[in-house]
């Protein structure tokens, strides 16, 4: 069996079909797993300098001399990697006093770091899919980003206490500003909540936690409540519609799971789409104490040190990307300030950000093509099991970059 | 000459949330260069009946601004789109036409054109000319 590196869930019962070194059929895995089994040889990264293709072995030396001429190195990306070239990008950044940071700035770092905090709790999705009744999927469509959440570990699953099925044993509650395919399960057992505002939401809950009529939803707030004490074991998976829409404020949220707690346990968990994306924050905490946005000169983390805040300031004058493509998910107004200053992009595949960057060095596929560890939403850790054995990989290529700091 | 009726309309002022969705980030193991990638990703999702009410039809290209960026994007009808308002995949579309203050869900218009869809290149293009 292997494990798909497509998202947090980090699915590890993946049956591949190979034939003829090929692979031909990728069992269990879902249209986004399965995208990239089935797909490992499409849209490769080729090493280039200036857009001109050349040997690996130039692009990976004109790569060291770039970071060794930095005075200003901002590294990103990094949560479709390992965790062991995630260690390699840390030791990178704290030898060169640079800025390191990864999508949760602007994904569910926040969520992370709360977790890491033990400011809310947060358990396992195994724990979920042997105990949890009610389970709230706030500002995500799992749908789309998690495909086999629901079915894999929490709705659909029987396990544990919950072996009747999800018409009797699960409750499912979807908040979201759509209906989308996720809220269009909510029908027997479940409740549909259309967020126009989040923070309303929330004060609803709360004032149903105090014995008040909640101003929105007055029949679904109650009902919900009381689910949640019947079923004593309940988990929030909260989304990028959750933190956009509460702002960064989380005051809240976090004293609504505090209250809902005094009647039923009740857990969060992130609902993020990046394979590692708790890896690094989980990494750079126990180094550091933050989470993202830190800058090893200044020894601190600050949203100055966000990527987009160094790109728009003109804080770096060199910026090492690991498997991710700001062009594609950022703000083009600041990533497009990566054509420049020296960027060098490490992928496996063609980005758009490749396409601007001073140096491109194609790598492995994590998980297809090299194996490492990673960890998922709910911080389980997770060993790959590779199909192939790439001998370029993050971790040779950060090796290399090492050499020379 | 058949009567293009949809040169008629006006702008019609939307907002538009992003999200994610599978069909379009399985393109992008296929390639963000790619054809399938621009079909997937190039696109605006509306509700059958709020298109309709307001004139348009699946596969129409309308250019959808946002403060002073615009894309010319194909409409398609989902039930899962805002009632009264857009949906769109993440993606060097959405990127272009947002900001950090309204990264996931924008305001923005949609106006007929008879012109092709944008395509990535074409956005990459217009973002480093002004930088």
């Amino acid at each position: 069996m292997h494990v798909c590196t497509g998202c947090s869930c980090l699915c590890d019962d993946i049956d591949l079909k190979i034939e003829n070194g090929r692979i031909s059929r990728a069992y269990n895995a879902c249209r986004r797993g399965a995208g990239i089994f089935l797909n490992i040889s499409s849209s490769r990264a080729k090493p280039t300098i200036d857009g001109q293709q050349v040997d690996l072995e130039r692009a990976l030396q004109k790569a060291q001399e770039i970071i060794q001429d930095s005075e200003n190195l901002a590294i990103y990306g990094l949560d479709t990697t390992t965790l062991e070239a995630q260690r390699l990008a840390i030791e990178l950044a704290e030898k060169k006093e640079a800025f390191i940071d990864d999508n949760s700035t602007f994904c569910l770092g926040d969520f992370v770091e709360m977790i890491l905090k033990k400011e809310i709790p947060s358990t396992t999705l195994e724990e979920v899919k042997n105990n949890a009744y009610v389970l709230f999927y706030w500002g995500t469509d799992p749908y789309h980003s998690l495909s086999r959440h629901l079915s894999k570990f929490t709705y659909y699953p029987r396990g544990g206490k919950r072996q009747r099925g999800y018409e009797e044993d699960r409750f499912l509650v979807v908040i979201d500003i759509r209906k989308t395919h996720t809220a269009k399960l909510a029908k027997k057992n479940a409740r549909f909540l259309k967020a126009e505002n989040d923070a309303d939401i929330i004060r609803g809950f709360i004032d149903a936690l105090e014995g008040r009529s909640p101003k929105i939803f007055q029949k679904e707030i109650p009902r919900i409540l009381k689910e949640m004490e019947k079923g004593g074991f309940n988990v929030i998976f909260g989304g990028l519609g959750l933190k956009y829409g509460l702002g960064g404020d989380y005051a809240l949220l976090k004293e609504m799971i505090e209250r809902m707690n005094e009647r039923s346990e009740v857990y969060f968990m992130p609902a993020g789409c990046h394979p590692n994306m708790r890896g690094f924050n989980e990494l750079l905490f126990e180094k550091t104490g933050h989470v993202n946005r830190y800058s090893f000169r200044e020894k601190r983390s600050s949203d100055d040190f966000a990527f987009h805040r160094l790109l728009k300031n003109d804080s770096a004058d060199t910026a090492l990307i690991i498997g991710s493509d700001p062009l594609n998910s950022l703000p083009l107004e600041y990533a497009g300030k990566l054509s420049e200053i020296n960027t060098i992009v490490i992928d496996p595949r063609e980005t758009f950000t490749g396409r601007v960057a001073k140096v491109t060095i194609p790598s492995a596929l994590s998980g297809v093509e090299s194996g490492g560890t990673m960890i998922g939403a709910d911080g389980s850790r997770i060993e790959l099991n590779p199909v192939f054995e790439a001998e370029i990989n993050d971790e040779y290529i950060l090796k290399k970059l090492l050499e020379v700091v | 000459m058949p009567l293009e009726f949809s040169k008629f309309l006006k702008k019609l002022s939307v907002e538009v949330v992003v999200g994610r969705w599978s069909f379009q980030v399985e393109a992008m193991d296929r390639g963000k260069f790619s054809d399938e990638f621009i079909e997937r990703s190039a696109v605006i999702y509306l509700t059958e009946e709020f298109g309709k009410a307001n004139g348009f039809k699946e596969g129409d290209v309308v250019r959808v601004s946002s403060g002073n960026k615009s894309v010319n994007l194909k409409i398609m009808f989902t039930d899962v789109a805002p009632e009264n308002g857009a949906f769109m995949p993440n993606s060097i579309y959405t990127s272009y036409l947002s900001d950090f203050s309204n990264f996931k869900r924008f305001n923005a218009t949609l106006e007929p054109t008879d012109d092709d869809v944008t395509k990535p290149e074409e956005i990459m293009q217009k973002v480093l000319s002004k930088i």
